[in-house]
């Protein structure tokens, strides 16, 4: 070992003064006293909430992500509102009264006194005929057009009230309009002032808070409108944060950032067993719904005893216990227990029959198996599910090649304009989101649906008559019967097979009162402190 | 020193443009649709066609990249159609952020990275240099999203003395600092470790260079050698791995950003390209092209301004 050819403790940063000096640094950025970490910095009237999505637009006419909507309905009003709760309900929240007079005509009259920020005046009546009128204006644009699909028009009768006139009926109007996105309020003022819609930020709120900041990808705070004069807003700032990661979300909660967020399937048991310290954990129905889907018009598909071999040969059991976690439970259709057209059974029973499977594919006439092609978007849950599946058919016979896709890619598969990519298709694991009322679902399953969001290709002409006659259907058992048949039909064609509805856990500081929807969703201008 | 400099941005803009015009194709080769991402699942066919009449996606693929390296030339990136607002607006906010983190990064890691490697090379074959070489190719071999992750869980999760997620208030100088110490590190640590290495390997050839023993053999004081005359030449290879470090470390930015949930132009391309907002991922490309190549043009640069043999190699 050679030695040191020169002293270099003559150097005047030595190593000693060099770690002295950083550790130093280091601790004074970490100094508690500074307060300037969230975690330290616990006033009890900033609510830190977590979504998955950044809004792009938020402006309700054209927002059309559920991200955009969480802080559209803590800002606006709408003449009546989701319930927090357990059940699927609403409550009046911008209206006094409002009343379905018969199918096609609602009559409803506003709170007086509502008003909208920066001086855009009080809400009234006109205020509703606008902001409804102009999402089926086709100048806008809207997204969300097909939740007003039936509006006539809003027929303004006085300062407060007016008649909502539908061209025919439409009953899911009480459930995904009226209390969703298509029902936020707006100040007819305001927007024409704006020059149509509104850029980035609206101008002008009504609702116990308003948009105080937006740092696009970073966050969105909300502050407590001054001139609210309704129930006082829980909280004086709520801070929103889109992390679309839920790992990344949950060690957020868990290092004090965030009071409230969803966390993942794969992480539920694990919290709800040592959950962090001043922590609640809890577990909802989602309305989302997985499926496995078959090309009908494949030809490797188009033989219906194909497709049943391939549906007896699921097993779901296998896949909620390997990609869920044992978190979620079996689905029976696209309508999750609880809503009007829950069907408790399904035709195929949700554990695998390989004996049949294999009988059937030999009726077919592939006594030696079959080679197919299982499409699955690039998630670790569905990566997971279409493992399982790929496995569980590989014992009936079916050899399948697992294909993932980033979601820009999954999402045009069966995109008949996206070219013939839609031709190749034969099996896919979708996963749609849905609303708390039957049409919202049953509406991608229809004929004129082929080849935009039907990729199975389904094609039942008592499907759409039974769709049609459910929108306008008013008896709630008659309702329940429709969609129950419409899902028995899918299942029949033997190109569906349902998996889940998945769960959404979530986890929030006791230091809060979340309000809820039903499936988990938060209604964030409800939330209180504990 | 001009011609090399004309010569050197010349380069420059070709790169720029190849890079981007490749980028341009691939991103238009890989399947999927971005008016059914920005419209949803309710959008009709018409209202499809009509956004992809908007953003142009109708016309023939060169009259497209034409276009947009037209567009480039004169300054605009144009609209994103999710938010409709400016691309150069959204992009040059984002990459505030990973400047930001990406300088912090760098800026510890030289600090720690270039006295470590001094101090292996002046004790070289010690037992303190073997130390110092068996840390830093340690922190070489882990990967910074590893470093980030076990950062994350030990000082903001299990002693909770640093935030977790977030960049920290605008505005609020010492809260941003405090949200950029765990990103930095996680990012800046394997950096450490290949300065330390590169600055020993380059000192130990130039303290055996005849002018340093003649600096020597003159009683100049060991610093002035070290720091004023050995460091001068040996952090040449360092500053040209700086310079071309810049997109490795825009690519570590991008682990950082989603593990500690902030924004940055790599999370932002990412975002963009899983959602195919084409505007986006060109605007946001173009940028960190620019950026990668002047950082490679200016550490070259640095280069020919210290060693004048380096101009003749271009």
């Amino acid at each position: 070992m050679s030695k040191p050819n020169m002293q270099f403790s003559k150097i005047r940063l030595s190593r000693r003064s060099f770690l002295k000096t950083s550790a130093a640094t280091a601790g004074w950025l970490m100094l508690p006293g500074l307060g300037m970490h969230p975690s330290w910095a616990q006033d009890t009237r900033v609510l830190r909430v977590r979504d998955y999505g950044d809004p792009q637009s938020l402006d309700p006419g054209i927002a059309s992500n559920l991200y955009e909507e969480h802080v559209n309905a803590a800002v606006h009003n709408k003449l009546i509102a989701y319930k927090p709760g357990n059940k699927w309900e609403w409550q009046l929240e911008a209206a006094r009264s409002i009343e379905q007079m018969d199918p096609t005509h609602i009559t409803f009259e506003l709170k007086p006194g509502i008003t909208f920020t920066n001086g855009f005046g009080e809400m009234t009546a006109e205020d509703v005929k606008f902001s409804y009128e102009r999402i089926i204006d086709p100048e806008l644009k809207s997204p969300i057009k097909g939740d007003w699909a039936t509006l006539a028009s809003v027929d303004v009768t006085d300062k407060y009230s007016g008649v909502i006139v539908l061209s025919k009926p439409f009953q899911p109007l009480w459930m995904t309009t009226l209390p969703y996105m298509g029902g936020n309020i707006v100040s007819k003022k305001a927007v024409e002032a704006a020059g149509g819609k509104f850029a980035a930020m609206p101008s002008c709120f009504s609702g116990p808070y308003i948009i105080k900041e937006r740092e696009p990808k970073q966050r969105t705070v909300l502050a407590r409108n001054p001139e609210w004069k309704g129930a006082p807003a829980g909280f004086d700032e709520i801070h929103i944060f889109p992390i679309d990661d839920e790992k990344t979300a949950e060690m957020g909660f868990e290092a004090g950032d965030l009071d409230y967020t969803r966390v993942s399937m794969s992480s539920y048991k694990n919290l709800k067993k040592t959950p962090p310290k001043n922590s609640v954990v809890e577990k909802y129905p989602s309305l989302y719904y997985v499926w496995l889907g078959m090309n009908m018009e494949h030809p490797k598909l188009s033989d219906e005893r194909v497709r049943r071999a391939v549906q007896y040969a699921v097993d779901i059991p296998s896949i909620l216990a390997a990609a869920y976690d044992g978190v979620a439970d079996p689905a029976t259709g696209y309508v999750p227990p609880g809503l009007v057209g829950h069907r408790p059974d399904t035709l195929v029973p949700p554990n695998a029959d390989f004996a049949k499977a294999k009988a059937l594919l030999a009726e077919a006439g592939y006594p030696d198996g079959i080679d197919l092609d299982l499409e699955v978007r690039n998630k670790a849950v569905y990566i997971a599910a279409g493992q399982v599946i790929q496995a569980m058919a590989a014992q009936a016979g079916i050899r399948m090649n697992l294909n993932l896709h980033d979601s820009g890619s999954f999402w045009s598969l069966g995109d008949e304009s996206k070219g013939d990519r839609w031709k190749k298709l034969q099996l896919v694991l979708n996963r749609f989101s849905s609303a708390p009322d039957p049409h919202y679902a049953a509406q991608w399953f229809t004929r004129e649906q082929v080849g935009v969001w039907n990729w199975e290709r389904f094609k039942n002409a008592e499907y759409n008559q039974l769709y049609e006659q459910a929108l306008a259907e008013g008896d709630k058992d008659k309702r329940d019967r429709m969609y129950r048949r419409m899902q028995e039909l899918m299942e029949a064609s033997g190109a569906y097979r349902f998996i889940t509805h998945e769960a959404v856990p979530v986890i929030y500081t006791d230091r809060i009162t979340p309000a809820l929807r039903p499936d988990g969703m938060p209604l964030l201008r409800y939330f209180t402190t504990a | 020193m001009l011609f090399y400099l004309l010569k050197r941005v010349g380069l420059a803009v070709v790169i720029v443009v190849v890079a981007v015009v490749l980028l341009y194709s691939m991103i238009h080769v890989v399947p999927g649709d971005p008016a059914s991402v920005i419209l949803g699942p309710r959008a009709t066919p018409e209202m499809k066609q009509e956004l992809h009449k908007l953003m142009g996606l109708d016309r023939p693929f060169v009259v497209q990249v034409v276009s947009f390296l037209g567009k480039v030339a004169r300054g605009n990136l144009g609209m994103d159609f999710f938010s409709q607002r400016p691309v150069a607006e959204i992009v040059f906010k984002q990459l505030d952020e990973t400047l930001v983190l990406v300088l912090a990064s760098i800026t510890w890691a030289m600090l720690l990275g270039i006295p470590l490697g001094c101090y292996s090379a002046v004790f070289r074959n010690t037992f303190s240099d073997k130390l110092v070489g068996v840390f830093s190719i340690g922190v070489i071999a882990v990967p910074s999203f590893v470093v980030a992750l076990y950062s994350l869980l030990f000082f903001a999760v299990t002693l909770k003395w640093l935030p977790a997620i977030g960049a920290g208030e605008s505005g609020q100088f010492l809260d941003q600092a405090r949200h950029l110490i765990l990103p930095a590190f996680a990012i800046g640590l394997g950096w450490v470790g290949y300065i330390a290495r590169l600055v020993r390997a380059s000192m130990l050839e130039v303290l055996n260079e005849n002018h340093i023993r003649r600096a020597r053999a003159f009683g100049l004081p060991e610093t002035t050698i070290v720091f004023h005359y050995a460091l001068k030449l040996a952090i040449l290879p360092t500053v040209t791995l700086l310079g071309t470090g810049i997109g490795r470390l825009i690519s570590s930015a991008v682990f950082a950003e989603i593990v500690f949930a902030r924004p940055g132009i790599g999370k932002l391309i990412f975002d963009s390209v899983v959602s195919r907002n084409y505007p986006l991922v060109m605007g946001a490309v173009v940028v960190s092209t620019v950026l990668f190549v002047l950082s490679t043009t200016i550490s070259d640069s640095i280069n020919a301004m210290l060693d004048p043999r380096v101009r003749e190699r271009l």
